[in-house]
């Protein structure tokens, strides 16, 4: 599904030029759960983004189903990243000005989804992550958990390909987190792919494969279970 | 997907109530300012369109040249309709000379009123498409006794009864028969202070000697002419055609030379200089229209600021958006929504702030504009200004926030750039510079009306009232109604004279001769006929010679020069000279200060004065200082009522009548010093709030700097600082622009005021002083947070 070869990524300011990605080559199944660790500062983040093509590499190439996607224009990669790839971040990123309801319908309504059809799938999705009864509430009347479920259904209604997870469980409490991991290893189940960036050893025992970086480079990758296509 | 953009936009508005109510405030305040300007221009550029053939209306006008300058005016000879009939009958299909507008007293029964009305050829009601309420547009004017009511004027006289058929007496000597009734024509036209119209032949009948010669005299230039052009008649074409008409008729030595003045130009385009038409009102529609425009672009501009500098809150959103998939036109797209739904709710408030202060405005702007609800395209002028003022407001916050990467944005730690802040300065800098101009330009304005006042006219106004002599009852009782009055005890003296001290009716002398005058000068000179208490009557002041007086038998030959007169004759010692005006031979006697009767900007003209008793128009009166003007009036009017016993006793101020000489210049002076307050209010609100946003974007170096000593007043200083700068940067470029413009302002007069620079310096210092107020008060307020708190914030 995903395939790098030698990945840059160079972050330069006025003074100093910082690698951030070193030529990472790595390839990604349809279906893997993968868990990319590191060190502060070793690029996960970076890659991550790349990855989610809301960023563009510095060289190297990258292809999203067998396609070459690094130097698409913005909104190429807008287009392609609509739909087929969904976000979970650390910090929820709702939007607060939206309900519940809203901000899990966001994504349907940038994919011109049928009125009619949007409701029923995002009551669908809130049924499933639990959170219906909050449906008309704002972000911030809920629970860090609530918030995490509800930014789960949201990257999850339209159905994507693939799910990025930078850190999910980073701003949760253990029993909230462990809650959010096994809704993320349901969604691999059923077909998902998932790349989860995180610190925690526990986080990344969900995965059947274990990136580690190490200043922009892939050092090591632990399989904990063979994964088949 | 336009429905979550508004949601989004209330709850945003809702949730930032100040910054909400600051962005509205300023918008609704721009939009109220331009719609009432728009509505302005509008009634402007309208102006008499109600007349159905608009566009084919003229007036025909005589342009002479006098000493190489050539001037242009409406008199011109009764012959030269016909002639324009005989000869130019293809180009026209009507010509109709007409009277000047003129007061008049009109009666019915018991009832008399005095009304504006003028005296026209009978195709005038075709002509200017008169809504006939009775009778017929053809007809109401063929016979000479006749007279056309305005629907007011035959309420007046006759309540609601049908006034067709009634006879009413005109200034108590003719009586007519009222043929028709036409409905009232609207403020905007040219036309709208007639309440009647009666027959042009009825005005020469009843004018004497004079007019009946005049029919056929080709100098009498004492008349108005319009004409209705054939449909594809080009007015330029015919004007050159008929150009040099009275020149082949007549031997006028001013080179007369006719012009078609279009009615489409004769509010906007109405003046002339050295022959040329230079414009005229013109300039006010493209003044006010500027400044509609700037004061709208300011509430725009802290839109613009707010939205840009609020950008770290909305960041995070672009960011989720973008990830999610918007592209980036969907976020300009929503951006722009968002300005629209607070530009239609800044509309809405507008419109009810322009229905709240119309009345005001009319009354400055001396119009009756009222809102055309029921208009189609009022509706869609609207939506179209509130789109254009949307996207005016929007656009520049949409595209700088849909730019902002997710990457950056989503890691929550949004920093903007170091020239982020510049285009917010720069509009800070175009707000203060806008309002710094308009401030510096209403001083200005109100100033050369000041100095104006102040100039000395050359006679004294103080108690002094013109009496119109507009019926035959107040001619021959010169010395019985002097008499009369003095006897009150509450009048001075009393004069007539052909031309009240604030006009001058007539102009001539260009055939003079005297010592030393070279055979091709031609000068035009103030023509005035009085009495011999003229000077003492109106305080004139000597400056050679004497006085007209009753001692000599020899003043009925004899001229008093105003001081411009003397010089323009090149005559070093006046007194004594023989002037040869025609036939009569004048012996100069005196030589009076320049009396200002025209415009108070403008030199004075040389004018002649010369004793007439026969050649009047109106009666002046001093009344006696100390007096009560109530008083001595009633005691006056009793007086005239002895004399006049049909008219109503109708007086005129000369104070006031010389005071409206200033309204069009008050006029502009009270509305560009609103629009100037309601700039700087608009500017002020907005960096009001700026500084509330960098108040709380430097929360945290605030508090730093407050760990290491930094004092509440350094702080001040430091937050205080930044906007002064702009300010002063603002003033320093304004001050030349406004000194530049307002030069160029008062080259339209001959008499201006200098431009002080303490103005520049006063406005300079208001604006650093407003501006250090509205920002201490967010300065002073960051400033005394406990850092503790600020620093555990961040």
């Amino acid at each position: 599904m995903i395939k790098t070869v030698n990945l840059q990524k160079l972050f330069t300011t006025e003074e100093v030029e910082t690698t951030a990605l070193n030529g990472i080559n790595m390839e990604i199944q349809d279906g893997e759960f993968v868990a990319i660790m590191g060190p502060s500062g070793c690029g996960k983040s970076t890659l991550l983004n790349i990855l989610g093509l809301l960023d563009n590499p510095s060289g190297g190439e990258y292809f999203f189903w067998d396609k070459e996607v690094a130097r698409m224009s913005e909104r190429q990669r807008a287009q392609l990243r609509k739909g087929s790839i969904g976000f979970v971040f650390q910090s929820f990123n709702l939007i607060d000005e939206l309900t519940v309801f809203e901000n899990v319908e966001l994504p349907l309504l940038y994919l011109k989804v049928p009125s009619s059809e949007r409701k029923q799938k995002v009551e669908a999705v809130l049924e499933r992550m639990n959170i219906m009864h909050r449906r008309n509430h704002f972000p911030q009347q809920l629970s860090g958990g609530q918030q995490q479920r509800v930014a789960i259904a949201r990257a999850v209604v339209a159905k994507p390909k693939m799910i990025l997870a930078d850190e999910p469980t980073g701003n949760l409490d253990s029993t909230n987190g462990e809650e959010v991991m096994k809704l993320l290893q349901e969604l691999n189940d059923a077909g998902t792919t998932m790349v989860m960036v995180t610190h925690s050893p526990y986080d990344a025992g969900f995965a059947h494969r274990i990136i580690n970086l190490f200043d922009g480079k892939v050092v090591t990758e632990n399989i904990k279970e063979q994964f088949h296509v | 997907m336009f429905r979550n953009y508004l949601k989004i936009a209330w709850r945003n508005l809702h949730r930032s109530k100040a910054y909400a109510l600051i962005n509205i405030t300023g918008l609704s305040a721009g939009m109220a300012v331009a719609m009432l300007i728009g509505l302005w221009i509008w009634d402007e550029v309208s102006y008499n369109k109600y007349h159905q053939h608009y566009d084919r209306i003229v007036q025909i006008m005589r342009q002479a040249t006098f000493q190489g300058v050539t001037g242009t005016g409406q008199a011109v000879p009764i012959p030269l309709a016909d002639y324009l009939r005989t000869h130019y009958g293809s180009d026209f299909k009507s010509v109709v000379t007409s009277s000047w507008t003129l007061e008049n007293i009109i009666a019915a029964g018991d009832n008399k009123l005095t009304s504006t009305g003028i005296y026209m050829e009978p195709q005038a009601p075709e002509m200017l498409s008169l809504q006939m309420l009775e009778g017929s547009r053809k007809t109401a004017l063929q016979d000479v006794n006749t007279i056309l009511l305005s629907a007011s004027l035959a309420r007046s006289l006759f309540g609601g009864q049908p006034a067709t058929g009634k006879i009413v007496k005109l200034n108590n000597k003719t009586d007519v028969r009222v043929s028709g009734v036409y409905a009232d024509i609207p403020h905007n036209s040219s036309f709208s202070d007639l309440a009647f119209i009666a027959p042009f032949s009825q005005y020469l009948a009843t004018s004497g000697d004079w007019a009946k010669h005049a029919v056929t005299d080709w100098n009498e230039y004492s008349f108005q002419m319009f004409a209705e052009l054939n449909p594809q008649v080009d007015a330029q074409k015919v004007s050159g055609k008929i150009q040099s008409v009275i020149k082949d008729n007549s031997a006028d030595e001013s080179n007369p030379m006719l012009l078609l003045h279009p009615m489409r130009k004769w509010k906007l385009y109405s003046e002339f200089q050295n022959g040329i038409n230079t414009g005229g009102d013109i300039r006010f529609v493209w003044l006010f229209g500027l400044i509609g425009v700037f004061v709208l672009l300011l509430g725009c501009i802290n839109f613009m600021n707010l939205s840009t500098a609020r950008a770290a809150r909305r960041a995070r959103e672009v960011g989720i958006r973008k990830a999610i998939g918007s592209a980036k036109e969907q976020l300009v797209g929503q951006f722009l929504s968002e300005s629209l739904l607070v530009v239609a709710i800044g509309f809405c408030i507008a419109l009810l702030l322009t229905m709240l202060f119309l009345p005001w405005f009319n009354n400055v702007a001396d119009k009756q504009i009222a809102l055309p609800w029921g208009s189609v395209s009022f509706w869609l002028l609207c939506a179209g200004f509130m789109l254009v003022t949307g996207v005016l407001a929007g656009s520049y916050p949409a595209f700088y926030l849909s730019a902002f990467q997710p990457v950056k944005v989503l890691k929550g730690t949004f920093r903007a750039g170091r020239f982020a802040a510049m285009p917010r300065k720069v509009l800070v800098i175009v707000q203060f510079a806008v309002s710094v101009i308009l401030i510096i330009g209403t001083v200005i304005i109100f100033q050369q009306i000041q100095y104006t006042k102040h100039r000395a006219i050359g006679y004294s106004r103080d108690g002094l009232i013109t009496i119109p002599m507009n019926t035959p009852d107040l001619f021959g009782h010169y010395d019985a109604l002097q008499k009369d009055l003095q006897a009150t005890g509450m009048v001075e003296n009393m004069a007539e004279s052909s031309s009240p001290t604030t006009q001058l009716f007539s102009r001539g002398g260009e055939n003079m001769k005297w010592r030393g005058k070279r055979e091709e000068e031609k000068i035009l000179f103030g023509n005035i006929a009085c009495t011999h208490d003229f000077g003492a009557t109106i305080g004139w002041q000597i400056l050679a010679g004497r006085d007209f007086s009753r001692e000599y038998a020899t003043d009925s030959s004899a001229m008093i020069l105003n001081a411009s007169a003397a010089t323009v004759m090149g005559l070093k010692d006046p007194v004594g000279e023989k002037i040869q005006w025609g036939k009569h031979q004048y012996t100069v006697i005196g030589v009076v200060k320049d009396l200002l009767m025209e415009s108070p900007f403008a030199t004075a003209m040389p004018t002649v004065f010369r004793l007439n008793y026969d050649w009047a128009n109106v009666i002046t009166v001093k009344i006696k200082p100390g007096r009560d003007n109530r008083a001595a009036l009633d005691k006056i009017a009793a007086v005239f009522k002895k004399y006049n016993p049909g008219s109503p006793f109708n007086y005129k101020f000369n104070d006031q009548e010389y005071g409206k000489k200033f309204m069009a210049e008050e006029r502009i002076g009270k509305l560009a010093g609103c629009f100037a307050i309601l700039a700087i209010l608009i500017s002020c609100l907005g960096i009001f709030g700026l500084a509330s946003f960098t108040a709380e974007q430097r929360i945290k170096e605030i508090g730093v700097r407050k760990v290491l000593g930094a004092t509440v007043l350094s702080i001040w200083a430091l937050l205080s600082g930044d906007f002064l700068k702009l300010v002063f940067i603002a003033f320093l470029l304004a001050a030349p622009a406004a000194y530049y413009g307002m030069q160029h302002w008062l080259q339209q007069y001959e008499y201006r005021t200098p431009i002080h620079w303490w103005i520049f310096m006063a406005t300079g210092g208001a604006a650093l002083g407003i501006t250090l107020t509205v920002v201490s008060y967010q300065a002073i307020k960051a400033a005394v947070i406990n850092p503790v708190k600020s620093l555990r914030t961040e």
